[in-house]
């Protein structure tokens, strides 16, 4: 039940949104952002109600029949990770929503409608168990993103709002093929017609159709991630759309692809997902050194931070398809961190082009004299997400690192490179940006961060401390999920842990076993 | 009297039709009477005899059989009708087409609609079928003085009688095989043949193909399309594109797969093909247009693929999906012409891409509710087409048509490109002043908004519909 | 020599190619209309043969409800032109290209 609540809340909102008169702009802009917070709030007790040590895969279960003809159901529930993610969506839906007051003022009524039904998509993608359930708010997140870009967007909106939404449906309809696919299969395997994502779980599929459905989910899933060479839509989708937009787009949509992944792909096809970890691994590790080398040739401010992300994910999609619960564990939690530090930093470039209306890096220089606390917090993010110690970056990085490390030392080397090479332009951004003296004049009067806008980020910095410093209640919460997922994929780890727990209490016993599940770092 | 209760539906959008015809002769010049009222009671009377026939499978006069299926494609037809009438009843005066005949004619065509969805014999099929076309070969050109309109309707009428005179050879020939033009006759004459059918049985099947092909649109036979569509009046290319493909493919549906069933091996093959060279040439060749009404006879092309795609499949799923199609791409489709028809003033009427540009500042539900029709066009959740292809596809994949359905797939991808053209178009600035839209009424407006939400509860809650196709199917096949 | 069905129904074939050839090939409207009418026709015509061949009246039937639904078909056809003509003064269809590709 709560589960339908945290879907329809942003909906709900949207609606009140529809009745109201178009000239009352201030009423407009309180009701988006009181249904958005109403959002967030009515989605926090997934946190502390989320039972880890709970034996149920799922937990939150809501299940009715839908159309019941081709069995499909409305089937929700939430594992430690889509938890996290729909409590990451819920935040950054808020945050979004606030940091739009005052940066458009064009049919503002229409663009927080479409804020709010993207995120009631971007939830249900999240919560959904049932394959056409999800395929569903899988497509129905592009629509409204479409014309957030379109109609809302900067320069070449039209061109990339189209790019942007044409991509990643030929993705979702080859997705959709995939989907077919299995289906049909389950069918002749156990005559009965049903989406139901569990059931899959279980599925027996010959090794033929998981190669070919695994493509399919492969090609939806990758372009959404973006991975190399399907990240071409990004750039562009990025730059051209509002603050609001490239906040969700970074921190959400993008999510939606290696959270496919992680439901749908690895553990309905395992055998193919093994078969695909050295070919994925390399479209990862190019994608991870090719955004970087890109991020660091850019002169727009946002196309850098785009750039960054393709970077980042590529170290996400490694880091999951490493296959070891080390790697696994880094990856999901470096898409929370990513969500957190990608979306504070297009948050910051929303403020100063919210006062300069440019992206152009050189337009500025010097900011850090007359706005510190926005260098300050633009410092912050920085380090979170080159990877500092003590800030979140580090925790996704280093498990991801050693995940990958235990399946191939080049591999860790190349991604470790790439590390080296994101420290290096985000370092490079700051001090083209924040450092030195002000050399355009246009800058001299550059107002500091306002109350609503440092509100904005005080979420994602106390996340940005919390998961550094103390990331075991979101280790805790994803380890269940984590462990069915290596059970799957690599039950040969699994099974090597298992007997690693039992040797634990027995130290002379203890046979050579891969060390992958403690998180301290040397072990091996 | 079950005779009499068969044709109920028929009977009295019939009597409406009549009604309109003896108002308008009885109207004094320049008095305004409701006329489309007539008919809009007569179509919902219909609708209503349609819903007590359910279920009970009444024959008429041995030739026309209430059995589900022709109920369900009464329906559809019935409320095309109504969304037809709601549309014209804004735009008759603005274009000066001359109302009492306008309606009477929309009425019989709805007659012969019903009749080609609900007929068991060759003889009465090949009657509706001209019933239907000839009404609808007037109201194409129903603007005298427009010359894209009488040239519109003349290609139309000369392609349509070309195609009606092979249907009747076709006829001919299978009254030669089966010695009756009935089509149970004709299935038990083919089935005792069906190892070595003889050149007749060819022949008939593939003039019959021929007629359906063009009256359906596939590709080979879709060149009357285009014209036809754009010289138009909007309103009644809407009810064209709509109704026109929902009898004939309900006929079809009933032909082939009923009669030549047994011979179904044989012309799946070639009905593959023109099923994907229809939904590719419906696709690529509606991409290159610059006139939306043009873009849309192209779209409805490739749908009529889509179409043949579920004929193909010929599965319980393939033929319940059949309706579910007609069904949903018949709201948005009547949808769309209607917002077009909308926009259309006295000197900006041949529904130009460029008429779009920036609508949604003009009028933004128009835009809207445009755009909500165009998606569902493209086969976009949570609309009613997304479930309508899925359920086409999935039948098609289950029955081992994987080429089809790819090829089904990927047009359907390329197609949204040409939906989201005008979208784009309508949300546009424009640099010129503000765009004119004609003031149109609370019948248009409540149009409008009724097919928008049975698009929406298509999508979202497609069940009833989907059982009802399916119980639909199960009474004849 | 008896007259066999075979050659009723090649006549039939006959005049159906030749209405055929005609909407194909000729350029003036009313012949076009003509050469239609001849389609339906040679329609007639075999119905009629295998109504003959089967000894049944059913055929002959069908061939006079034809008959009078071709008459329609006619009626309205020449109306069209008529307004077409009204229009475009001529019955030349090479002329009549308002609407291109």
């Amino acid at each position: 039940m709560s589960l339908t609540l945290i879907l329809l809340t942003p909906l709900v909102g949207a609606l009140v949104l529809l009745a109201m008169p178009r000239r009352l702009e201030g009423g407009i802009k309180i009701v988006a952002n009181v249904a958005a917070w109403a959002g967030f709030l009515v989605s926090l007790p997934l946190w502390w109600q989320f039972d880890p040590s709970s034996a149920d895969q799922f937990q939150f279960v809501t299940r009715s029949p839908w159309i019941p003809s081709i069995g499909a159901e409305y089937h929700t529930g939430i594992d430690g990770f889509s938890a996290l993610l729909v409590l990451l969506t819920t935040l950054m839906g808020g945050i979004a929503i606030t940091a739009s007051w005052s940066a458009v003022s064009l049919r503002i009524k229409e663009y927080y409608i479409a804020l709010l039904v993207l995120q009631t998509g971007v939830i249900g993608a999240f919560i959904a168990l049932d394959l056409l359930l999800f395929f569903l708010f899988f497509e129905v997140m592009l629509v409204p993103m479409y014309f957030l870009i379109g109609i809302w967007g900067s320069d070449r909106r039209l061109y990339s709002a189209i790019k942007f939404f044409l991509y990643t449906l030929v993705g979702s309809v080859v997705l959709l093929l995939g989907i077919l696919a299995l289906y049909f299969h389950l069918h002749a395997v156990t005559g009965v017609y049903s989406f139901d994502v569990t059931r899959y779980y279980t599925l027996d599929v010959p090794p033929r159709l998981q190669f070919w459905v695994f493509l399919a989910f492969f090609l939806g899933f990758s372009i959404k991630v973006p991975m190399f060479p399907f990240h071409t839509w990004l750039p562009d989708a990025h730059t051209d759309a509002p603050t609001a937009g490239s906040v969700i787009l970074a921190a959400l949509l993008l999510k939606a692809g290696t959270y496919g992944f992680f439901r749908f792909s690895m553990p309905m096809l395992p055998d193919a997902t093994r078969e695909a970890v050295p070919w994925i691994a390399l479209l990862s590790l190019i994608g991870i050194v090719y955004g970087a080398l890109c991020a660091m040739a850019q002169q727009d401010w946002k196309r850098l931070v785009a750039y960054s992300s393709v970077s980042h994910m590529g170290m996400v999609v490694l880091g999951l398809f490493a296959l070891t619960p080390t790697g696994i564990t880094g990856s999901l939690i470096q898409q929370i961190n990513h969500g957190v530090s990608t979306g504070a930093l297009f948050l910051l470039v929303g403020v100063v082009y919210e006062r300069r209306h440019t992206r152009q890096i050189d337009a500025y220089g010097g900011i850090a004299a007359v706005m510190p606390l926005y260098a300050a917090i633009f410092l912050l993010m920085t380090m979170s997400s080159i990877g500092l110690p003590a800030l979140n970056g580090f925790v996704g990085e280093v498990l991801i690192l050693q995940g990958t490390f235990v399946v191939s030392k080049v591999w860790a080397g190349v991604a470790g490179l790439g590390i080296i090479l994101g420290a290096a332009y985000m370092l490079w951004l700051y001090q083209r940006t924040m450092f030195g003296e002000i050399t355009h004049d246009e800058n001299r009067g550059l107002k500091d961060l306002g109350l609503r806008e440092v509100f904005t980020f005080v979420p994602l910095i106390i996340l940005a401390f919390w998961i550094g410093l103390y990331p075991k209640p979101f280790v805790d919460r994803l380890a269940p999920a984590v462990q069915r997922l290596v059970e799957r994929v690599s039950p040969e780890i699994a099974a090597g842990a298992a007997a690693a727990v039992h040797a634990v209490p027995d130290a002379h016993a203890a046979p050579a076993v891969p060390a992958t599940t403690h998180p301290a770092p040397g072990v091996h | 009297m079950d005779n009499l209760q068969a044709i109920m539906p028929m009977l009295i959008v019939t009597l409406a039709a009549m009604a309109t015809m003896l108002a308008e002769a009885f109207r004094r010049k320049d008095e305004r009477m409701p006329i489309g009222g007539l008919g809009v009671i007569g179509l919902v009377g219909a609708i209503a005899a349609a819903g007590l026939l359910w279920d009970r499978n009444a024959v008429g006069f041995g030739v026309i059989q209430a059995d589900n299926f022709s109920l369900f494609v009464t329906v559809v037809v019935a409320v095309i009708g109504l969304f037809t009438i709601m549309f014209s009843s804004e735009v008759v005066e603005r274009e000066g087409i001359p109302s009492g005949e306008y309606y009477t004619l929309t009425l019989f065509s709805v007659v012969g609609m019903m009749m080609m969805a609900s007929a068991t014999d060759l003889l009465v099929i090949f009657i509706a079928l001209e019933i239907m076309s000839i009404a609808v070969y007037v109201l194409t050109g129903i603007k005298r003085t427009d010359a894209a309109g009488t040239e519109a309707s003349f290609k139309y009428f000369l392609l349509g009688s070309f195609s009606s005179a092979f249907f009747l050879y076709g006829i001919a020939f299978s009254y030669a095989v089966s010695g009756s033009t009935r089509l149970d006759a004709l299935s038990t004459a083919i089935a005792q043949s069906a190892s070595a059918p003889g050149p007749m049985v060819w022949l008939a099947m593939g003039l019959l193909l021929v007629g359906f092909a063009f009256k359906v649109s596939a590709v080979p036979f879709h060149m009357w399309t285009p014209d036809a569509y754009e010289g138009a009046p909007t309103v009644v290319t809407g009810f064209m594109s709509t109704g026109v493909k929902a009898a004939a493919v309900a006929a079809f549906l009933r032909v082939f797969l009923s009669a030549f069933e047994p011979l179904r091996g044989d012309w799946t093959q070639l009905l593959t093909w023109i099923a994907m060279l229809t939904m590719v040439v419906g696709t690529v060749v509606g991409v290159a247009q610059t006139n939306v009404k043009r873009m849309l006879a192209y779209s409805s092309i490739a749908h009529a693929g889509y179409l043949l795609a579920g004929i193909i499949a010929a599965s319980a799923i393939g033929k319940s999906a059949v309706l579910f199609y007609l069904a949903s791409y018949a709201v948005a489709n009547v949808g769309a012409f209607g917002v077009i028809a909308f926009i259309a003033t006295r000197e900006r009427n041949t529904g130009e891409l460029t008429d779009f540009t920036g609508l949604w500042y003009a009028k933004p539900m128009l835009a809207v509710l445009m755009a909500v029709f165009l998606l569902s066009l493209g086969g976009f959740p949570p609309m009613a087409g997304f479930i309508a292809k899925w359920y086409i596809f999935a039948a098609a994949v289950n029955e081992g048509f994987y080429t089809l359905a790819i090829v089904g797939v990927l047009t359907s991808v390329v197609s949204v490109f040409f939906y989201l053209r005008i979208v784009v178009m309508m949300f546009m600035s424009s640099n010129k002043a503000e765009l004119e839209v004609p003031p149109f009424g609370i019948v248009g407006t409540l149009g409008l908004a009724l097919a928008a939400i049975a698009t929406f509860y298509l999508g979202i809650l497609p069940t009833r519909l989907i059982d009802l196709a399916t119980q639909s199917i199960s009474t004849i096949f | 020599m008896t007259i066999t069905p075979g050659h009723w129904l090649a006549l039939s074939a006959a005049l159906f190619t030749i209405g055929l050839i005609g909407v194909l090939v000729r350029r003036n409207l009313i012949i076009i209309f003509m050469a239609i009418e001849l389609m339906l026709n040679a329609g007639n015509i075999a119905l009629v043969t295998f109504s003959n061949l089967h000894q049944q009246v059913s055929g002959q039937v069908f061939a006079l409800f034809v008959i009078a639904v071709a008459a329609a078909e006619a009626a309205v056809g020449l109306g069209i032109v008529l307004a077409l003509y009204r229009n475009k003064e001529t019955v030349n269809i090479d002329e009549i290209t308002v609407m291109r590709w």
